[in-house]
């Protein structure tokens, strides 16, 4: 079966046809915008010498570029996604693109539709509904107030409610999987949910709040395991990875192995007394300050949940890598980063 | 107060930032926004709870009754949205640039007169507090006569808005006759033309691409260092879209017959150089601490602007639509007057017949 992977050059991309040719997948397409940037790509293949992979340039924003793209594939791996930009070119490059994608998918013919693997993410749940330390799994709600919460959040859920949309209409095969935070080397050192450097200090946030950290190989493994699985048909997946560290332990380990940096502790009750404050002088000054943090985002973010990959191991998935084992890698990979600035 | 009912067409980055000033504007309501990809139109409407959006800009005429329309799409089709807007009865706040040509500018400036209605564009630097502040000097008559004008415009090709543009060769810009530099310089002229006596000025101008790379796709194309000379009558202008220089700078400065006036956008300062006023090498010492002394008071004055919850980025877009909308109401005359607006396209069109002469003329 060909595989077509959207995003595959990014950084969780790479690590999917990784594991899909670790499974003993042969036939693997990697759609770039640019194949110019496919190295680490044809790196991974000069491994597998026994499978095919393509490099395929073409970009979802180009409805035209997309039905080649899906030629002759059984299966659609969609990880594609805008991480950063104007809120209106993140949801060209993450909703449209997706869209345009699934008008490719239904303009098959019924019966030949592959099956479609959509990377979604927490960001699409409604956890600050929830109270704190509540469960966070495939039964949290999707996010009900989009407007309140982060541009990434509400790309992220505007695109796989898009996808529930068109499967509900046109009927074909569809897996969601929605990581935490994925982290590895060649990633962020911080996710929002650790903390934020304010003026030149480093606000540590999350505290005692474990993180739903999902090694990028784990990450890639899991999607692979569920898009290899008949009965992960119409299913939804939360990845996260077990022997998971809180917040604390995050920082207190990169000081220790990445660099000493300083930081100042914000208490929960402290952050949401801000926020509300933040949010009320936003408003009041007419936007003379941006509301970056409002009690809505707050508790969505710095909360404080338990989560669960039960689910995901009942299909037979297992993390390739410990925690311990990915922070070390992630972190040394940060020490060499930094080395190198 | 009438409540203007306000659309917004083109719902791309900077309709943003329309939507952020049109919600805090008294007198003013954003009832629908629309494009033609209508997923852009449903997450401007939903983040800043609008209550309509449309894929179809006919149908959201039709159906809005709108007083007001901000055209924020590419300038290709500014002309074509204006004589729909305002064969709907709309008044229309466009963005810059205004059309691909001069011609194409005119036509859309007779068209809004023609159906009775008023347009304005958005120079929002030229309202924001430095600018006022020049503004009162000027008229206040402390700088004199202006002599010569200089604007400086930095544009940073690794930011936000240019690498939306260098990382996509098929980005409108790119199709623009007078690429960057015609999305940008309506803040260079716009500065410059205002000082300068009511006739078309002469122009000599030159560009370059000082950036190495080559990438071998349609963003070579795109030259990304302009400088051009202007005078008319007794006053000559100098202005530049500079891509490499840092801090990336936003400012202009006017030479007038009685002094002189630094303003800097970014840094929101408008300061007169000192000049030495006593003597001999004692008299030299004093004129730093004079121009520290009057920074400190500009410095002061924003806090002030700060407490008054007057300093918002696009500070000058509120004041600007507050006159515009005002002058709608009033029947008063628009805040920039549409022979100004003419000489600043007029220049721009001469600036790419010089450094873009295949695609002078709108490439056509």
């Amino acid at each position: 079966m060909k595989i077509l992977v959207t995003g595959a050059g990014g950084f969780l991309g790479k690590w999917i046809v990784e594991r899909l040719l670790t499974h003993g997948q042969t036939d693997v397409r990697c759609m770039l915008r640019d194949t110019t940037k496919g190295a680490a790509l044809e790196a991974i293949a000069a491994r597998y010498p026994a499978a095919q992979v393509e490099m395929f340039a073409a970009n979802l924003k180009n409805p035209a570029e997309i039905a080649a793209a899906l030629s002759g594939c059984g299966m659609v791996i969609h990880a594609a996604a805008a991480l950063k930009g104007s809120p209106a070119e993140m949801f060209l490059d993450s909703v449209v693109a997706s869209r345009n994608l699934l008008d490719a998918v239904v303009a098959l013919p019924e019966g030949t539709r592959p099956r479609v693997v959509l990377i979604s993410s927490f960001g699409a749940m409604g956890v600050s509904e929830l109270g704190r330390g509540a469960m966070v799994d495939e039964k949290t709600p999707m996010e009900m107030h989009p407007e309140w919460r982060d541009v990434y959040s509400y790309t992220k859920l505007r695109q796989e409610q898009m996808f529930w949309e068109y499967r509900e209409k046109y009927g074909f095969d569809l897996v969601v999987l929605r990581p935490g935070v994925i982290y590895g080397p060649g990633g962020g050192h911080f996710s929002n949910r650790v903390g934020l450097s304010l003026f030149g200090v480093f606000a540590h946030l999350g505290g005692s709040n474990l993180l739903p950290l999902t090694y990028v190989e784990n990450c890639a493994e899991a999607i692979v395991v569920a898009a290899l699985a008949p009965e992960a048909s119409g299913q939804i997946y939360n990845v996260v990875d077990d022997e998971l560290v809180t917040s604390r332990q995050y920082l207190a380990l990169y000081k220790k192995k990445v660099k000493s940096m300083r930081s100042v502790r914000v208490p929960y009750w402290l952050l949401m007394w801000g926020s509300k404050m933040v949010e009320g002088y936003s408003k009041r000054s007419k936007g003379q300050l941006p509301a970056i943090f409002t009690p809505y985002k707050t508790k969505a973010m710095w909360g404080g949940n338990k989560f669960s990959n039960a689910k995901l191991k009942g299909i037979g998935w297992r993390p390739v890598v410990s925690t311990r084992e990915g922070l070390e890698r992630a972190f040394a990979a940060m020490r060499l980063d930094k080395a190198v600035k | 107060m009438k409540v203007l009912r306000v659309g917004i067409v083109g719902c791309g980055k900077i309709a943003d930032g329309h939507a952020d000033v049109v919600q805090y504007l008294e007198g003013a309501e954003l009832v629908a926004v629309c494009d033609r990809e209508p997923i852009l139109a449903e997450q401007l409407a939903v983040r800043y709870g609008i209550p309509k959006w449309y894929g179809d800009f006919a149908e959201m005429l039709e159906k809005e009754r709108l007083d007001v329309v901000h055209i924020t799409t590419p300038p290709g089709v500014h002309l074509a949205l204006t004589r729909q807007a305002v064969a709907a009865g709309c008044h229309v706040f466009l963005e810059k640039p205004l059309a691909l040509t001069a011609a194409d500018s005119q036509e859309l400036i007779e068209t809004v007169v023609a159906g009775g209605r008023q347009m304005t564009i958005n120079y929002w630097p030229n309202f924001d507090p430095p600018a006022m502040e020049l503004k009162r000097l000027l008229a206040s008559g402390v700088i004199g006569d202006p002599v010569h004008v200089e604007a400086f415009i930095g544009y940073d090709l690794s930011g936000a808005y240019g690498q939306a543009l260098m990382g996509d060769a098929g980005h409108w810009v790119h199709r623009l006759p007078g690429k960057l530099f015609q999305n940008m310089m309506d803040h260079i002229f716009n500065r410059i033309v205002p000082l300068m006596p009511e006739v078309d000025p002469e122009v000599h101008a030159f560009a370059y691409k000082r950036r190495p790379e080559v990438r071998g796709d349609g963003t070579d194309a795109l030259l990304d260092e302009l400088r051009v000379y202007l005078r008319a009558g007794g006053v000559s202008g100098y202005g530049s879209l500079c891509s490499h220089a840092r801090p990336v700078a936003n400012t202009m400065k006017v030479y007038g017959t009685k002094s002189t006036i630094e303003v800097d956008f970014n840094n929101r300062t408008v300061v007169s150089p000192a000049t030495q006023r006593y003597p001999s090498a004692l008299g030299r010492l004093f004129p730093p601490f004079q121009m520290a002394a009057r920074y400190f008071a500009q410095g002061w004055r924003n806090v002030g602007a700060f407490k008054r919850s007057e300093f918002q980025f696009f500070a000058g877009m509120s004041t600007l639509l507050g006159l515009f909308y005002q002058g709608i109401r009033t029947g008063a005359e628009p805040p920039i007057a549409y022979g100004e607006i003419l000489r600043v396209v007029g220049v721009m069109d001469r600036v790419i017949e010089q450094v873009y002469p295949v695609n002078a003329g709108g490439g056509r």
